[in-house]
């Protein structure tokens, strides 16, 4: 398998009025194409800080990210971000909404938004296009957003604690959701949680984490048929093994 | 598609009829209330009416006043200085407002300065004005923006500062530059705080006009409040206050119709 992403000897240091915070100290991650990856750890640590520098929203302070060969200095729309809400702008239709990606990099054409239309029909949102987002449950709302970051066609999907604004119920469908979605798009794709279920229910990889300053401590692969959903993952007494295995790291 | 309703609904649905119905009556009763008691206290002697007036004889004035024309002229003066002046202070503090945002340094730099400038009463730059330009329109068209501007200013401003950050960031995420922030984000979730400080500023230009028209005119609405007030004319004076109300809430209520309008259309 290809490498699609490397980060090579990252570290972030935040500087505030008050104090420097070191947040990522010497960070080395490498991912293959079509994986799916989880990275886990203590609130603080400097998961978000890690995708913002992927995306190229941050500059790191020293060390390099190489995505597909190239190195990041900017946001590129080969990176796609999904924050934990959804973010949707409220005076826009479902349908634009999905469309504001490739509206900024100036690619909406018919090509793109047929893409994006057939998107929204595949994943059960059609007849909600001309919606806006006030209208549709918190499950569908995340649906949106991860088509709206799928719209412009990115390599990889960073998913910054997507389902932690969700109720516990939903969350489980949009798991499963999302999930497919990823699947079926064959995308690349790092999840960052704190949660420890949802890491090992989606991802084929998890990342264990230190505190602050966040180092990668543990790298678990986790062995499940490609098949089977998040929920059917959760009933497997395998399941129940991983998550222990990655309590012990995380305390 | 008509909807059937159990029992208790629709007893509940009446039930919110009739106490909005009780309500609008209760104003309207409030209203005549007032006018009556403020009738039977001229007509009666208990104050006199020349300090006074009375309903009646602003009635009375009301009705010679329109059939006699000259009104129409101060009211169309009064009315041409307060759009003009609503307009221009909404368009040039949306537009100074929107350069702040896009230079944050400059914001910085120049915060203390528009703090001072909210809090100076402005009528006392009234001597300033009418030196600068002279008595008459152009220098109560200035009282009317420059009471206008520096609110419009920093209320517009606040509204674009508020905007969600992780939203901005979102479209930073997405490759956006700064103007694409401005027009794809920024200004358009603006609008409800847009419409607000539409709400205020057709108030304060009111303000701004009549204090201008008391300070230089010789027409006008305020013109005619400060003449009348000089002469011992009370009956012009409150009818004119009353004309006054009139022109506000017309104004007020066409910018509640955009809102509705653009309520309406954002969230059907
Ligand atoms: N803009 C910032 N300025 C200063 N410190 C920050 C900033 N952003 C995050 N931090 C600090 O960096 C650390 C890592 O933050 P973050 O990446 O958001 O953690 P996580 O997402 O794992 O909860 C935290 O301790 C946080 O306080
Ligand atoms: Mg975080």
């Amino acid at each position: 398998m290809d490498k699609l992403l490397e980060l090579d000897g990252i570290s972030l240091t935040y500087h505030s009025k008050k104090s420097e915070t070191l947040a990522l100290n010497d960070l080395n991650i490498s991912i293959n194409s079509g994986e799916f990856v989880a990275i886990v750890g203590p609130s603080g640590c400097g998961k978000t800080t890690i995708l913002s520098i992927i995306c190229g929203l941050i500059k790191p302070t020293t060390g390099n990210v190489i995505v597909a060969g190239e190195k990041v200095t900017k946001p590129s729309p080969k990176v796609g971000y999904m924050f934990q809400r959804d973010n949707l702008f409220e005076w826009l239709t479902i349908s634009k909404n999905t469309l504001l990606g490739l509206e900024i990099i100036k690619k909406k054409n018919p090509k793109t938004k047929a893409y994006v239309k057939e998107l929204l029909e595949k994943y059960g949102l059609k007849e909600f296009s001309t919606h806006y987002p006030t209208e549709l449950s918190g499950g569908m709302r995340q649906r949106v957003a991860l088509i709206r970051t799928l719209a412009s066609s990115p390599e990889i999907l960073l998913l910054d604690e997507p389902f932690s604004a969700l109720d516990y119920q939903t969350r489980l469908v949009v798991q499963d959701d999302i999930s497919s979605i990823i699947k079926s798009e064959k995308k690349t794709a790092i999840l960052v949680t704190h949660d420890i279920s949802e890491a090992i229910a989606m991802s084929d990889r998890i990342m264990v984490l230190s505190s602050r300053p966040g180092k990668v401590k543990k790298i678990i692969n986790l062995d499940f048929d490609k098949s089977l959903s998040p929920f059917e993952r959760r009933k497997l007494p395998k399941f129940n093994e991983y998550f222990d295995l990655v309590w012990r790291e995380l305390s | 598609m008509k909807k059937i309703y159990s029992l208790d609904h629709k007893k509940y649905l009446r039930k919110q009829l009739f106490n909005t119905v009780l309500i609008h009556f209760l104003r309207i009763l409030l209203l005549v209330l007032l006018l009556g008691l403020w009738e039977y206290v001229a007509w009666s002697g208990l104050v006199d009416p020349f300090i006074t007036s009375s309903p009646s004889r602003i009635f009375n004035t009301l009705v010679t006043l329109f059939s006699g024309g000259s009104i129409w002229s101060d009211i169309g003066i009064t009315l041409y200085e307060t759009m003009l002046a609503f307009v221009i202070s909404t368009i040039l503090g949306g537009f100074i407002a929107i350069c702040l945002y896009m230079c944050l340094p400059l914001k910085r730099i120049l915060e203390p300065y528009l703090v001072i400038l909210n809090s100076l009463p402005k009528v006392a730059l009234g001597p300033l004005i009418i030196i600068w330009f002279g008595v008459g329109t152009k220098a109560i068209v200035a009282m009317g923006i420059l009471i206008c501007i520096v609110i419009t200013t920093i209320s517009m401003l606040n509204g674009f500062c508020a905007v969600e950050e992780e939203k901005i960031m979102l479209l930073k995420s997405m490759g956006a530059n700064k103007l694409q922030i401005l027009f794809k984000l920024v200004l358009p979730a603006s609008l409800p705080n847009f419409i607000a400080v539409l709400k205020i500023n057709v108030g304060m230009a009111w303000v701004g006009v009549i204090m201008g028209e008391y300070l230089s005119s010789g027409a006008g609405l305020g013109y005619l409040l400060v003449y009348n007030g000089q002469v011992f004319n009370l009956d012009m004076v409150m009818t004119t206050i009353v004309i006054l109300c009139v022109l506000a809430g017309i104004m007020y209520g066409l910018i509640a119709i955009l809102e509705y309008c653009v309520n309406k259309k954002r969230n059907k």
